[in-house]
């Protein structure tokens, strides 16, 4: 039970709660909510989304943030896309090599421009996130690419189940992302750079004269977010059988509201991998529900912001905030009572 | 410290200067400049447009360039505007994503006396001209018409549009759903309309989601560019070819290959290029203040007989998209 409370905090325990009531009413109100063919769709369609989550909460853990890092993903489908062409079609081996070694790249330009010249992390984005996408808009001229190699378009069923509600799926995407997300955890929880990470999110300073090489660090925690954007891309490209330059615009925004939601902490030194992975599947799971509830699309947004803000509100921790406050006005009243 | 402040403020000189003298002979020209904002760019139905503009302005000899923002966002479209403003252009087109926002900056654009023209936005305010190469009317019609076709005139369907508040995809809507409701009273419409339909992964993943809310659902009627394409993808996925049908206009490059695999069904549409032409045809007659009139012959539009009052042109030059049409469509880069 200790070893329980140490691995799963109070956010993820929290999130656990309020995704099991909404699966709970929605078992109870549609009937094909709880079925192994919904289960995996959401799983198949949330596998980029979680892949992007894992790289953008190393860098969160490591007190940066990145928004460049979905219209980066953008570069790489073209970058990778070109390139396999021009060697005439290459393989899945190949793509994963380029579109990591793309991605990479990127994410390195974002570390050394905030490490060399010390410019904030959001700043850095924010202009990388429009260079890059000025880049691509520019050199591109907006042409999408539909004539993609056979090997990378053609779907990859790893697991096949026909049931009463029809044919239950898991896609390349999903073991992709299982892939990424185990080895993001390995990196931040048993090794000891992840752990170094962790330290100077908490504290640079501290971390610095620690003897932890920070510019390494941030060598490494963006380029792991950029690793995994580039994979992301390819996934992403992969089922959608095109690159289109704006296809993943705006996604970095869904991404890092879903890991915050899930406990990252925006000043970095916080958040677990479990906890961007709950907060994601919130989302898709409210999204996916209110589909299969058949409510009006007008009221989507409504409710999925509502769901957020509640998740949030109620975490254990501002609950505790509310208990102490309210420990403290206890506080004031005691003396008096002591004076008499 | 004062060197590098003197540095900077000859700089400054310099750089406004340069933007005076650069200001200064568009000015003075007078070979109509026309700029088209359009929903969004880089996705190939507007890059098709972009081609039709740019071939139409160099047989006129007029300037034209099209904008087109990042994100299919009014917000943006209205910066887009206020640019051309005050870049001094003499004819803005818009294709607005939301009629109701653009509304005040192309009321600002025609006080300075710029000629406004939209497109894929009836009844707009503030235009000189709203030109349509489809009537929503006949368009949802026809939509409505081919689904009631190929679901033998039962059974249930959903509604795709490009967003909740784009009134050219709703009003295709309305018509196709009222054409239903009254010819064909078995067929169902699934939930609302849903507002994805300009978004491929959204798309799919509504699709998905409805598929498993209505085993029995018979076909998706996507008004959005990518809308048809994100449908037909999910009805790939869940194996459900020739069973489920998808119909909506889309560019057929894109969609070729899926409605060889007869995942989609096929649509009508209008060809975005032509409209660029318009645009532009149109553009430089108003530039030149040449009046347009009821029976007047304009290149693209063919006879025209506008609505004065709604401001409206209004035609009806539709194009079938199915298994013979689509790769020659294609061919022409759509």
């Amino acid at each position: 039970m200790a070893d329980m409370r140490v691995r799963i905090g109070g956010t993820e325990a929290w999130l656990v709660a309020v995704i099991a009531a909404i699966c709970l009413v929605l078992s109870l109100t549609t009937d094909t909510f709880f079925t192994l063919v919904n289960a995996f769709d959401l799983l198949n369609y949330s596998a980029v989304n979680l892949i992007f989550a894992a790289g953008l909460l190393v860098v969160l853990v490591a007190g940066g943030i990145d928004i460049s890092f979905a219209v980066g993903a953008s570069v790489v489908q073209y970058l990778t896309a070109i390139t396999l062409m021009q060697i005439g079609g290459g393989n899945w081996a190949l793509g994963f090599a380029l579109s990591i070694g793309f991605g990479a790249a990127l994410g390195a330009i974002n570390a050394g421009l905030i490490h060399h010249f010390r410019i904030i992390s959001i700043v850095v984005t924010i202009a990388t996130f429009n260079l890059f996408f000025g880049l691509l808009m520019f050199f591109t001229v907006g042409v999408s690419i539909y004539l993609l190699p056979d090997w990378m378009i053609s779907r990859v069923v790893l697991f096949e189940h026909e049931t009463a509600a029809g044919w239950a799926e898991i896609t390349l995407p999903v073991a992709v992302m299982a892939g990424v997300l185990l080895a993001t955890w390995v990196l931040l929880r048993r090794l000891s750079i992840g752990r170094q990470l962790f330290a100077m999110g908490d504290n640079p300073e501290a971390a610095r004269r620690l003897g932890i090489h920070i510019g390494a660090m941030h060598y490494l925690a963006y380029g792991w977010l950029g690793a995994c954007a580039g994979v992301a891309g390819l996934m992403q490209a992969h089922y959608a059988q095109e690159v289109v330059p704006n296809a993943l615009y705006g996604r970095e925004l869904e991404v890092l509201a879903a890991v915050v939601l899930g406990g990252a902490r925006l000043g970095g030194g916080r958040g677990t991998l479990l906890g961007a992975v709950l907060g994601l599947a919130l989302v898709s799971i409210t999204q996916n529900g209110l589909n299969l509830l058949g409510v009006s699309p007008y009221a989507f947004r409504m409710i999925v912001g509502a769901i957020i803000l509640v998740a949030i509100s109620m975490s254990s921790e501002s609950l505790g905030l509310l208990a102490e406050k309210g420990r403290r006005l206890r506080g004031i009243h005691r003396p008096a009572g002591d004076a008499r | 410290m004062p060197k590098l402040t003197l540095k900077r403020r000859g700089l400054m000189a310099a750089a406004a200067a340069a933007a005076i003298a650069a200001a200064a002979p568009a000015a003075a020209q007078d070979t109509p400049k026309i700029g088209v904002v359009v929903k969004i760019g880089g996705i190939p139905w507007f890059n098709a447009m972009e081609a039709g503009i740019e071939e139409r302005a160099q047989e006129l000899g007029v300037e034209a360039t099209m904008i087109g923002p990042t994100s299919a966002d009014p917000a943006l479209q209205v910066r887009a505007v206020e640019d051309l403003i005050a870049q001094g252009v003499d004819v803005i087109g818009v294709v607005p994503n939301d009629a109701a926002v653009l509304e005040p900056v192309l009321g600002r654009a025609m006080e300075q006396g710029i000629h406004v023209l939209t497109h894929e936005s009836p009844d707009q305010q503030n235009v000189d001209w709203d030109f349509e190469l489809a009537s929503a009317q006949g368009f949802g019609e026809a939509y409505g018409r081919r689904l009631a076709e190929l679901l033998g005139g039962e059974g249930k369907y959903a509604v795709f549009v490009g967003g909740l508040t784009v009134p050219l995809h709703n009003a295709w809507a309305d018509a196709a759903i009222a054409y239903l409701e009254e010819n064909h009273p078995e067929m169902e419409q699934v939930g609302d309309r849903y507002g994805v339909a300009e978004d491929v992964d959204a798309s799919r993943r509504t699709a998905l989601d409805l598929m498993r809310a209505h085993e029995d659902i018979g076909g998706f009627l996507a008004f959005g560019s990518q809308g048809p394409i994100g449908a037909a993808r999910a009805v790939q996925e869940r194996r459900r070819e020739g069973e489920v049908k998808v119909l909506g206009p889309f560019s057929p490059g894109q969609g070729r290959s899926l409605v060889h695999d007869g995942v989609l069904s096929g649509g009508y549409m209008w060809n975005p290029k032509q409209a660029g032409e318009v645009f532009v045809t149109l553009g430089t007659m108003l530039a030149r203040g040449e009046p347009i009139e009821a029976g007047m012959e304009i290149e693209g539009l063919g006879t025209i007989d506008p609505d004065v009052e709604g401001k409206d042109i209004i035609v009806d030059q539709l194009v079938e998209i199915n298994e013979t049409t689509v790769d020659d469509l294609a061919a022409m880069g759509l």
